[in-house]
């Protein structure tokens, strides 16, 4: 590695996302002309929705852990740059809508008479009344939460790390986008692992 | 160094309406929980505009209208605050109340119990 590429971070990232790239287009295309999806969707009438609801779920865990992380490193002055933050965190919003936006269309299968709510209320009503409807919530938090915090590193960008205020604020937003995401896929697996949509 | 030469309003007006929003969120579930005329007055909201409304029920209209507190008084308090300098650490403390305030609201057990004193009921 030369001494150029050694100082700059951006030059030396181009085969390595090269490679992850070629590899995930290989993965994709192996998976989707051997894997039996029609299997691991399963047979019901939203299988696509619940997929695309857990697909995006699983990706905005990815990046709501890296907030978290990233918004301790914010917070003891460890990020010398906000670059990488304003890229990660509208995508962490992103994620944050479309799990939101999939949620949304499942739900309609689960009020359905046919749907899991039928059988939660009459087997175990407390886990409708209180998980689910507060599950439900939760995971609403996330999208004015993620979105805030994506909107103070594009306005204030290279300022937001002279201002401790600033910072903390930015670090909260991702901790509790963090936390109320947690509460919602906990308890979205909770229930799907008791009654699957 | 802990001051930044943008002014902080933008960033107080970001959290706060962030805030409201969810407060509505929780006061809109509420009045869907409070009796059947609430309950169809939150579900129009919804049935206004969002695709699959019926099916998902007063939710829809819960999501609407927090979506419009949320989105609006952005808009307001962005146009009012973008040019002053607002204390953040007041403002934090602030967001984590109404952020606090929405989340135990929520929670069924306090909503119940809400409901209850709302009816006439006693504490």
């Amino acid at each position: 590695m030369n001494t150029k590429e050694a100082g700059n971070g951006r030059e030396s990232q181009g085969p390595l996302t090269i490679t992850m790239a070629g590899l995930a287009l290989t993965g994709l295309v192996v998976v989707l002309f051997t894997a039996p999806l029609a299997e691991l969707l399963g047979d019901s009438r939203y299988a696509l929705e619940g997929a695309l609801h857990g697909v995006s779920a699983a990706l905005f865990m990815v990046t709501a852990t890296i907030g978290l992380f990233q918004g301790y490193r914010l917070l003891t002055g460890a990020i010398p740059s906000t670059a990488q933050l304003e890229f990660g965190s509208v995508v962490n919003a992103f994620l944050a809508f479309l799990t939101i936006l999939f949620g949304n269309r499942i739900y309609i299968f689960y009020r359905a008479q046919e749907g899991p709510r039928t059988y939660f209320l009459e087997n175990f009503p407390e886990i409708h009344k209180i998980f689910f409807e507060f599950k439900e919530f939760s995971a609403l938090f996330t999208l004015p939460l993620a979105v805030a915090a994506a909107f103070l590193f594009l306005a204030y960008r290279g300022e937001l790390l002279k201002s401790r205020s600033l910072r903390g604020l930015a670090a909260i937003l991702l901790a509790l986008t963090f936390f109320y995401f947690l509460v919602a896929f906990g308890l979205g697996a909770a229930i799907t692992k008791l009654r699957a949509v | 160094m802990t001051t930044t030469e943008k002014p902080t309003g933008a960033a107080a007006a970001a959290v706060y309406s962030a805030a409201l929003g969810l407060l509505v969120l929780a006061i809109s579930h509420i009045a869907a929980e409070y009796s059947k005329a609430g309950k169809e007055w939150v579900h129009a909201w919804g049935k206004a505009w969002m695709p699959g409304a019926e099916g998902i029920g007063p939710y829809s209209g819960k999501e609407t209208l927090a979506l419009i507190a949320w989105l609006g008084s952005w808009l307001l308090l962005h146009r009012i605050l973008r040019r002053k300098n607002i204390p953040l650490s007041d403002c934090t403390v602030l967001f984590l109340i109404g952020i606090g305030v929405a989340t135990t609201l929520l929670w069924p057990p306090v909503t119940e119990w809400v409901l209850h004193l709302l009816r006439g009921g006693h504490p």
